[in-house]
């Protein structure tokens, strides 16, 4: 056919949607909630209608199929929903939790389900119902002298640059790589990061409102002053800091959250330094560590790697056909190709031109000291690899990461490991050593970024695999558990998981954290119907 | 430390703009004074399919790492299926972020859509 779609595929598209419609989840056990049977069930769903109305209750096969999609492995179908409702204002949400206690239904909550690498809207076991918050979706407050916002789940990073641009405001938004379709609410709830100055999402984050399990409505820090202001303003409060515990957390369902914006500055000069060699990474930290410390690179520096970067715009059969993991020198070549080297550092500088001026040699000639050629527009205008980052280091919107997702080509697959160590050189050699040994061994690529925050080191592996093929993905699972364990053995825990691997990661944290953690849940969650096994919390 | 950070760009902005960016500050105080900044609600659905393209779609397709869909004639109904479930690294799409509506819009402008000669596929 002209549009490039053979008969026979669009015939079997055609078919699964006609042969979906008529299943209904009844006709799959395995997706509904572990202790309750159909009959109850169908009751429950039939409450959470009259509370939603009809259309924003999700509940047979056909129409769940968004909520179960995921690009991680899942071959004993453990993270499949039992279907989804979408409340559409905090009373909503109070009604479906007083029905979910009553009936101890599980509802795992979202806020835009793009958790992509970590399981995206799948919950951590089967048979949760989705608590789909997308819906709720306005901007309630930006105020421009303060740069301050406060925001609903459902609310994306495009509608606030969207917001921004309408109503010109002096302001850059922080985004993950991945921003125009994800939300800031579930990025910064799950900790994640971006690559402004502003790029600790949970640093920035100020003031939030919690609903939990039983109906009650808490404002953190300053948000329940009578007649207040002080919410975006203030992050601490007064007593204990609560915020922290409800990111990474099934003790409350979050629908609003305040976050602080960073002024756009009067200049931006963006940075690559190329660096050669695989073991120069080492080299490399240690030279970024002080310039984070003391702030002079004011944003998060990301090494990438040049698979990683490759990953994007290739598929693996373009580069490399024959059997194992592709070799350096294959890499090398194609990078260079690209004018990459195997790490490519980029940073920014942000203020006036002055302010520039005065400090780009100084960082310029420390990464010289190690070798790294320090490039800037005036080399790189228009290399892809280096428009993407700069890009990200302004706040700009793009998907173009997702393409390493890709890799294997149709039916790709990635799940994302990402541990956590202190910002040391000799912490690099030994985990990117590792990372290879144990992905070798399994037959996939090292495809690594590392990025120093402050004073620690992320390390983000995605392990791209072919989701289509079930011998690929047992082997991506069997590889992630063997990299989770042996890092964990060596003192190096992830910091953040998908939702296969909640508990083994939440092992490494220990006996104290998880009874604490446990305690917190039962006092909060008696019922247990808030996201059980989120980060390992039943 | 952010409240530093805050106002030294505060004052950086004032010194490397002069006068004129100084003006231009005192403007932007006093110009939200005024206007309410809640949104009542987002974006009036349903929103266009261009709109929709533009900022979803958009991104991917057609932007180095996914097929083109323009000008290709795909049958609308297979576009809405692929939507709704993903497909290999495109995310499903569910009806909290395109309605039913929107989508059926949507794919049917595809399906009548002409080639974009700017757009380059992968
Ligand atoms: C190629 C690629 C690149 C990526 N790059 C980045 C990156 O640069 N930085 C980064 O941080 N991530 C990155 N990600 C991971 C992920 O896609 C983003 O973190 C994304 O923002 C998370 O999805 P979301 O915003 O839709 O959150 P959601 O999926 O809505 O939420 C994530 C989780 O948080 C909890 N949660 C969400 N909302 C609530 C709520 N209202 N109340 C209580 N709990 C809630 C739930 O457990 C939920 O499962 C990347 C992924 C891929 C595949
Ligand atoms: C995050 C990137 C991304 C976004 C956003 C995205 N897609 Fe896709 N889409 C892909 C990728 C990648 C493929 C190819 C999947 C494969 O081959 O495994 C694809 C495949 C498709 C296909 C099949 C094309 C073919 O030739 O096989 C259609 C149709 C489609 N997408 C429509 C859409 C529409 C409509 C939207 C917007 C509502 C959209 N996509 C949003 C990444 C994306």
């Amino acid at each position: 056919m002209s549009n490039g779609f053979s008969r026979r595929e669009v015939m079997a598209i055609g078919g699964a949607i006609a042969g979906t419609a008529v299943m209904t989840p009844l006709a799959r056990a395995r997706m509904l909630p572990a202790e309750m049977d159909r009959d109850v069930f169908a009751g429950v769903v039939r409450e959470l209608r009259a509370i939603v109305g009809d259309e924003w209750v999700f509940a047979d096969e056909a129409s769940t199929i968004s909520y179960r999609k995921s690009g991680i492995p899942d071959l004993r179908g453990e993270h499949i929903p039992s279907g989804a409702v979408a409340p559409a204002n905090v009373e909503q949400v109070q009604a479906i939790l007083a029905v979910a206690n009553r009936y101890k239904l599980p509802l795992w909550p979202i806020s835009t389900g793009k958790n992509m690498g970590y399981g995206m809207a799948t919950p951590a076991s089967s048979g949760q119902m989705i608590l789909d918050l997308k819906r709720m979706n306005k901007i309630l407050d930006f105020d421009a002298e303060l740069g301050t916002i406060l925001v609903e789940p459902g609310v994306t990073y495009q509608q606030i640059q969207d917001y921004i641009d309408e109503h010109d405001l002096p302001y850059w938004i922080d985004v993950p790589t991945v921003g125009p379709i994800v939300s800031m609410v579930g990025n910064t709830l799950e900790r994640g990061v971006g690559y402004t100055p502003y790029g600790d999402h949970f640093f920035m984050q100020c003031g939030m409102e919690v609903v939990l399990a039983d109906g009650t409505v808490l404002k953190t820090g300053m948000g329940s002053i009578e007649n207040g202001n002080t919410w975006q303003a203030f992050k601490w409060g007064y007593g204990p800091y609560l915020d922290g515990i409800f990111t990474q957390s099934n003790f409350g369902i979050v629908t609003k959250l305040g976050m602080w914006m960073m002024p756009k500055p009067p200049a931006y000069k963006p940075f690559m330094v190329r660096s050669a060699e695989v073991e120069d990474i080492s080299a490399i930290t240690n030279v970024t560590r002080p310039f984070r410390m003391n702030n002079l690179i004011p944003n998060a520096v990301m090494m990438m790697g040049a698979l990683y970067q490759l990953s994007m715009f290739n598929r693996r059969a373009d580069i490399w056909q024959e059997e194992g993991p592709i070799p350096t020198e294959v890499i090398k070549n194609l990078a260079r190709q690209n004018e990459l080297g195997m790490w490519n550092t980029f940073f920014a500088l942000y203020g006036t031109e002055e302010t520039i001026a005065a400090t780009e040699p100084i960082i310029r000639s420390a990464y010289e000291t190690v070798g790294g050629e320090v490039l800037t527009d005036a080399e790189l205008n228009g290399n892809p690899y280096f428009e993407h980052n700069k890009a990200l280091m302004r706040g700009g919107l793009t998907l173009e990461e997702k393409g390493l997702v890709r890799w294997w080509g149709k039916s790709g697959g990635a799940v994302a490991f990402a541990p956590v160590a202190p910002a040391k050189g000799s912490e690099t050699a030994g985990q990117t050593n590792l990372a290879i040994e144990v992905m070798n061994k399994w037959g996939f690529d090292y495809a690594p970024a590392y990025v120093v925050g402050s004073r620690e080191l992320h390390h983000i592996i995605f392990l791209m695999f072919d989701k289509g093929d079930d011998e690929n993905s047992a082997k991506a699972e069997q590889c992630m558990n063997e990299m989770i364990t042996r890092f964990g053995e060596r003192g190096w825990a992830a910091y953040r998981s998908s939702v296969s691997t909640m508990d083994l990661v939440a092992q490494q944290y220990g006996d104290a954290n998880r009874e604490v953690n446990a305690r917190i849940k039962q006092a909060l969650d008696p019922n247990h119907i808030i996201a059980p096994g989120k980060q390992g919390i039943a | 430390m952010e409240r530093h950070r805050e106002s030294r760009w505060g004052k950086a902005r004032v010194a490397g703009l002069g006068i004129v960016g100084a003006l231009a500050a005192a403007a932007l105080v006093a110009g939200n004074a005024a206007p309410a900044t809640a949104q009542a609600t987002y974006e009036i659905e349903p929103r266009e399919p261009e709109y929709l393209y533009e900022r979803t779609c958009g991104y991917c397709h057609g932007h180095n790492i996914a097929p083109i869909i323009r000008g290709r004639q795909l049958p609308a109904a297979v576009t809405a299926a692929i939507v709704r479930s993903g497909m290999g690294a495109m995310p499903a799409f569910k009806p909290t972020e395109i309605t039913d509506q929107e989508l059926q819009a949507l794919t049917a402008w595809l399906e009548a859509s002409e080639a974009d000669p700017e757009e380059h596929g992968a």
